[in-house]
């Protein structure tokens, strides 16, 4: 009786070890790869170099159109601007925001891709900016 | 049996519990039984030509065994006339405030000693210590001997340092009126007249301007065509010979204490400037905000700072900057 015992403490690591992997599998940034299927951007923000908002009021997400609008105060440096993106729950972007980014190319603009939480869709959004005129 | 286990182990602890309480038992330490002295530096932040170091330099023997006869500090690179050490000694007061009782007459200063006499029959002061930092100071090291005699004859030493003192400037409270051309170089803004008379060395011109529907408030902008040509600088006439475009990188919150004045523990240094990357810049800034800062760097390379936006009230043209400039060539 007491070997069996012995034996199940011994294989029940193994096995919550073994279960584990098989549940919670993660992609290739270590991120949890879940069972959502939504994927789009819900809200964007554009700082400038003293992390402040250059954004005139607020800017327009188009999840239809995978579109982001935003217009910028008069006088922003567009060459060194830090986007942020809130995406929806599970859901990463590509290519990964790491630094300032130039924007100054107002006619080729910016494009990211969303992923959903389950990696399997996959949405491009572009982001336009217009500067504010005095 | 198990139950006898338990109470034999319970019985350990509690004997090693009372045995380890029992081991550590203070001593008090022998008193000084002769001249003594300490000394610790008050000042923080980086060290500047024209600016001090300050210290405490504390000296004590014990009651009736003589009295204090001078104190004194040797520093390797003399200071500049306005070196001196306190004849006060001071003590924390009730209320935190400092409390200076006077003990000898004023500091003399002879090359790099300073040196200051008890008048007073004393065993115990401490006393500060101020060194400006002179021009030939810049970018070296300089380190310093405290001491202090008795009237048995015992000298007792402290030495402090080495410091570096930074190659950089620092000037304080610029004031900025609109439409004013300043001049990295020189630390100094200029009118439009003063301008024309030394195109070479304007960088900026400061304008502050209210216009509907967008924040232009206040404005620093290099003298170029190009930023005219985009509306940076409406209502501005450049003199002759101005094109400098100069480098901006906008920051906000103090990155400096000494300049700043009302935030602790963050300083620019020599080597913040030298090795800040100037690749992401621009050449002009709109709606600059009180506490914005900016690291600058002249069209030529000869100069880079860092710019703290001191005030800058929206509505009023006018700011007030300070400043830290290092010569790079």
């Amino acid at each position: 009786m007491k070997s069996i015992i012995k034996k199940i403490f011994l294989l029940l690591p193994l096995v919550l070890a073994w279960t584990a992997c098989n549940d919670y599998p993660i992609d290739e940034d270590g991120l949890l790869i879940t069972t959502r299927s939504e994927c789009y951007v819900s809200s964007f923000e554009l700082l400038g170099t003293d992390q402040r908002s250059v954004i005139v009021d607020v800017a327009t997400v188009d999840t239809v159109a995978q579109e982001i609008h935003a217009e910028v105060n008069f006088g922003t440096d567009l060459h060194a601007l830090w986007p942020q993106f809130t995406l929806v729950t599970d859901a990463k972007l590509e290519p990964k925001v790491t630094g300032f980014v130039d924007f100054s190319d107002l006619d080729n603009p910016r494009q990211w891709t969303v992923v959903s939480g389950n990696r399997k869709v996959r949405k491009t959004y572009t982001v336009y900016l217009t500067v504010q005129e005095p | 049996m198990q139950m006898k286990q338990c109470i034999g182990l319970l019985a350990v602890g509690v004997a090693l519990l009372f045995g380890s309480c029992q081991d550590n038992t203070y001593i008090i330490p022998d008193g000084v039984n002769s001249l003594t002295n300490d000394c610790l530096k008050r000042s923080l932040g980086p060290n500047m030509v024209g600016g001090s170091i300050e210290f405490a330099y504390a000296m004590a023997m014990p009651y009736g065994s003589g009295h204090l006869v001078s104190a004194s500090v040797e520093a390797s690179i003399a200071g500049a006339d306005s070196t001196y050490l306190e004849h006060r000694s001071f003590h924390t007061g009730d209320s935190g405030e400092d409390v200076g009782v006077e003990i000898g007459s004023p500091s003399i200063n002879d090359g790099g000693t300073t040196t200051v006499t008890f008048t007073k029959d004393t065993v115990a002061a401490t006393l500060r210590y101020y060194y400006m930092i002179p021009e030939e100071a810049r970018g070296k090291q300089v380190s310093f001997r405290f001491s202090a005699t008795d009237s048995n004859g015992k000298e007792v030493s402290y030495d402090m340092g080495p410091y570096s003192i930074e190659n950089m400037d620092m000037k304080l409270d610029i004031e900025l009126s609109n439409n004013s051309f300043f001049s990295i170089e020189d630390m100094a803004a200029y009118t439009a007249d003063e301008a024309a008379a030394m195109p070479e060395k304007i960088d900026l011109v400061y304008l502050h301007r209210v216009q509907r529907g967008i924040k232009f408030n206040h404005a620093l902008v290099s003298p170029t065509a190009e930023n005219v040509a985009a509306g940076y600088l409406p209502n501005i006439t450049l003199p002759a010979g101005l094109d400098k475009s100069t480098k901006l990188f906008k920051s906000y919150s103090s990155c400096d204490q000494q300049l700043a004045r009302d935030e602790y523990g963050v300083f620019v240094t020599d080597r913040d400037l030298s090795e800040f990357d100037f690749s992401i810049c621009s050449n002009y800034s709109i709606g600059i905000l009180q506490r914005n800062g900016f690291w600058v760097e002249t069209a030529d390379g000869r100069y880079r700072a860092y710019i703290y936006v001191n005030e800058a009230t929206e509505n009023r043209a006018g700011m007030t900057i300070s400043m830290k400039r290092l010569r790079m060539q």
